[in-house]
C-alpha cells in the first residue's frame, strides 16, 4: 500500500508520530500562510509605507498610502520635476506581522498599559474568565439537572422542551437592554447574557444525550428490582455521565462565544474593553494578541478537561 | 408425525427414567403461570395481534425453552413475563399472584449485553443486593456468585474488557444473586460464536443443576432448545399462539454426545416439521414477497462447479 493510498483510506488510523506531526502542522500551516503574506514582498502588500515624502506635500515618513495613490503621486512629481517620494510595500495597519503580535503578547504582560487606569491584559482576561465562570456555572446548575429530567421523564420533557425550543432562537444579545434595566450596568447583565445564550441550548443538548442511553440498561436495572428515583440516580445519571461531560466541554466553548457581546453590555469590560480600546488607538498587534489569548485559554481548558475526563471515566472508551 | 415414524423412533416415547423425571416435575408446585395471555399492538395502521391465548404452567426447577419462527412473539412473551411489556389480555401469575411491572423476583438475561459499563464486574453483580443490603454483605455475596460462574478473577475488570461469553456469565450471576423465583433468558447466547455458545450451554446446565432455579429460555436454535430443555413451547406466527408443548425425551444429565441419539434426532425432526410447516398464505408476507432471481454470473468457460 503506498503512502498516498493509506493516507486517503477512509478512517485509516494514524500512527502516533503522524498524529503529532499533523497536529503541529495544523498550527504551522496558518502561521506559514500569515508569514508569507507578511514577509514576502509583493505578496498582497497593497499599501506603501513612505520612507521619503519627496515633493508630495501631504506625505509623511511612516505614513501608509494605497499603492495606486503612491503611483499617481510619483507620476505627478515626475511631471512637475519635483523630488520623487520613496517607500516600501506594506500591509494595511489591520494586518500586523507575526513578530509584531508576538512582541505585543510579551509587552502586554510586561509593560504598564499606556493609558492611565487602564487594566493590564491579564487583569482584563481574569475579569472575562470570572464572567464566563459564573455564567456557565449558573447555566449548568439549572440546565444540566433540567436536561437530565427532560430526557428521563417524557412528562417533564414535553412540558419544557417546546418552549425552550422557541426561546433558544431568541438572540441572547437582544436581552441586553432588559438585563441592564434589571441587573444594573456592571457584571450582572453580562453574566445574564451568557446564561441566556447557553442555558436553552444546554437543556436540549443534555436532554437528547440523556435519551441516547441504551434503554435496555434501564430495563435490566428494573428486572434487578430498581425502582423510580433509583433508576435515575443509579442508571440514567451514571450511564450518561461521560457523554454529559463531553457536552459540557462543547457548551463551555459556546459560552465563550457569547462573551464579547456580553461584555459590551452596560459598562464595557474585560477582554472586550481591552480589544476595543486597542483597536481605537490602532494597536492591532495588541488586538490580535488579545483575540489569540482567548483561543489559547479555550483550547488549554478543553485539553485539561479532556484529560480529566479520561481520569474520571476509565470505562468510557472513545471507540464505543 | 409420519417423519418420526419413518425414523423408527417416536419423539413421544420416553424411557422409564425420563417418564419418572417428568412425573416428579409435574408433581412440583407451579412457579409461573399464564392464563389466556395475549398482546395486541395498536398502531396507526391498525391492530396487530402479537400473541393470543397463551396458557402455560412452569413448575419449580423446570427448564422451559420457547421456540418459534421469526415474528411469533417469543420475545414479546418473555418481556410480558418479565413485566417489561404490558399484556393486553389474560394474566401472568407468579406463585399465584398477578404480575404487574418488572421486579426482582423475575431475573432476566438479555441477548444484548446489558452490563452497566460504568461498573466493574463485581459492582455489576452487586447491583441488585445493593438496593436492599449493605455494601460489605453485598460484596461477599457477589464474590460467591462470581466464583460460581467462573468470573472471580475478573471481579475488578470493566465490561468492555470482557468477551461476549464472559459478559453473559456476569449477566447470569447478576440476575441469580437476587435469588429470583424464575430466570428469564431472551436468546442470551444468540450473539455468541458457535464454540462459545456450546460451552455456555453446558455451563448453564451446570449452574441450573446446582442452584434452585426455574428457567424460561427463548431461542431460535432448535438444537439448543433440545439440549437445554425439559419441555419446549413451540409458538407459531401470525397470530402468535401456542402450537405445541413438547416434552424432551432426551435423558439427563445431558452432554454433547447426545446430539446424535435417536431421542434427540426424533425431537429435532418433530421441531423441524412444526417450525417449517407451510403457514397460511398471509404468513410472513414481507419475507415471502422477496424472490431472489438466481442467474449465472460466471464466465462461460468457467468450469468450477
Amino acid at each position: 500500500m503506498t503512502l498516498l493510498s493509506r493516507w486517503f483510506g477512509v478512517r485509516v488510523p494514524l500512527t502516533s508520530s503522524e498524529r503529532l506531526v499533523l497536529g503541529i502542522g495544523a498550527f504551522a500551516l496558518p502561521l506559514l500562510f500569515w508569514s508569507i503574506v507578511s514577509y514576502v514582498p509583493y505578496v498582497w502588500h497593497p499599501m506603501v509605507r513612505i520612507s521619503d515624502p519627496g515633493g508630495v506635500d501631504y506625505f509623511q515618513p511612516d505614513m501608509l498610502v494605497d499603492r495606486d495613490v503612491f503611483a499617481t503621486e510619483t507620476g505627478n512629481m515626475r511631471q512637475q520635476n519635483l523630488a520623487l517620494p520613496a517607500g516600501i510595500p506594506a500591509n494595511p495597519v489591520y494586518l500586523p506581522a507575526p513578530h509584531e503580535v508576538l512582541r505585543a503578547f510579551y509587552t502586554a504582560f510586561t509593560t504598564k498599559p499606556q493609558q492611565r487606569d487602564a487594566p493590564w491584559l491579564h487583569e482584563s482576561l481574569l475579569h472575562s474568565i470570572r464572567i464566563i465562570f459564573w455564567g456557565f456555572l449558573i447555566s449548568s446548575l439549572i440546565g444540566v439537572p433540567l436536561g437530565i429530567l427532560c430526557g428521563t421523564y417524557n412528562v417533564i420533557g414535553r412540558l419544557n422542551e417546546p418552549f425552550i425550543e422557541f426561546f433558544r432562537y431568541l438572540p441572547a444579545p437582544a436581552f441586553g437592554a432588559l438585563a441592564v434595566a434589571i441587573l444594573g450596568i456592571y457584571d450582572g447583565p453580562k453574566i445574564a447574557i451568557i446564561v441566556i445564550g447557553t442555558l436553552f441550548q444546554q437543556v436540549l443538548i443534555i436532554a437528547n444525550t440523556t435519551r441516547k442511553l441504551d434503554f435496555a440498561l434501564v430495563e435490566a436495572a428494573m428486572t434487578l428490582g430498581t425502582k423510580r428515583l433509583r433508576l435515575l440516580t443509579h442508571v440514567v445519571v451514571p450511564g450518561t455521565l461521560p457523554d454529559l461531560y463531553r457536552d459540557q466541554r462543547i457548551l463551555l466553548g459556546w459560552a465563550w462565544t457569547y462573551l464579547i457581546v456580553a461584555e459590551l453590555i452596560g459598562t464595557s469590560s474585560g477582554i472586550t474593553w481591552f480589544i476595543t480600546q486597542q483597536a481605537r488607538y490602532q494597536h492591532f498587534d495588541n488586538v490580535y494578541a488579545a483575540i489569540m489569548m482567548i483561543g489559547f485559554i479555550g483550547l488549554g481548558t478543553d485539553l485539561v478537561l479532556a484529560r480529566l475526563g479520561r481520569a474520571f471515566f476509565p470505562w468510557d472508551r472513545p471507540g464505543r | 408425525m409420519e417423519s418420526s415414524a419413518e425414523a423408527g423412533f417416536d419423539y413421544r416415547a420416553q424411557s422409564a427414567d425420563v417418564r419418572a423425571r417428568f412425573d416428579r416435575l409435574k408433581a412440583r408446585e407451579v412457579i409461573l403461570e399464564t392464563r389466556e395471555l395475549g398482546k395486541i399492538f395498536r398502531s396507526a395502521q391498525g391492530e396487530v395481534t402479537a400473541l393470543r391465548g397463551v396458557d402455560l404452567q412452569v413448575r419449580r426447577r423446570e427448564f422451559l425453552c420457547v421456540i418459534g419462527p421469526s415474528g411469533c412473539g417469543k420475545s414479546t412473551l418473555i418481556r410480558m413475563l418479565a413485566g417489561l411489556e404490558p399484556h393486553t389480555s389474560g394474566q401472568v401469575l407468579l406463585d399465584g399472584k398477578p404480575v404487574s411491572g418488572p421486579g426482582r423476583d423475575r431475573g432476566m438475561v438479555f441477548q444484548g449485553y446489558t452490563l452497566f459499563p460504568w461498573l466493574t464486574v463485581k459492582r455489576n453483580v452487586m447491583f441488585g443486593p445493593m438496593m436492599t443490603m449493605g455494601d460489605t454483605a453485598a460484596e461477599s455475596l457477589a464474590g460467591t456468585w462470581l466464583d460460581l460462574v467462573g468470573m472471580g478473577k475478573f471481579a475488578d475488570a470493566y465490561p468492555h474488557q470482557l468477551s461476549g461469553g464472559m459478559k453473559q456469565r456476569v449477566a447470569i450471576a447478576r440476575a441469580l444473586i437476587n435469588q429470583p423465583r424464575i430466570l428469564l433468558m431472551d436468546e442470551p447466547f444468540g450473539a455468541l460464536d458457535a464454540q462459545t455458545r456450546t460451552r455456555m450451554q453446558t455451563h448453564l446446565l451446570d449452574i441450573w443443576r446446582n442452584v434452585d432455579i426455574t428457567v424460561v429460555f427463548i431461542t431460535h436454535d432448535l438444537d439448543e432448545a433440545i439440549f437445554l430443555a425439559d419441555r419446549i413451547l413451540v409458538l407459531k406466527a401470525h397470530p402468535g399462539e401456542v402450537q405445541e408443548l413438547l416434552e424432551v425425551p432426551v435423558p439427563r444429565p445431558r452432554d454433547l454426545g447426545q446430539l446424535t441419539t435417536p431421542e434427540f434426532l426424533a425431537t429435532r425432526r418433530r421441531l423441524d416439521t412444526l417450525i417449517h410447516q407451510p403457514g397460511p398464505p398471509a404468513a410472513d408476507a414481507d419475507e415471502e414477497a422477496i424472490r431472489p432471481q438466481v442467474i449465472r454470473f460466471t464466465n462461460v468457460a468457467d468450469n468450477v462447479e
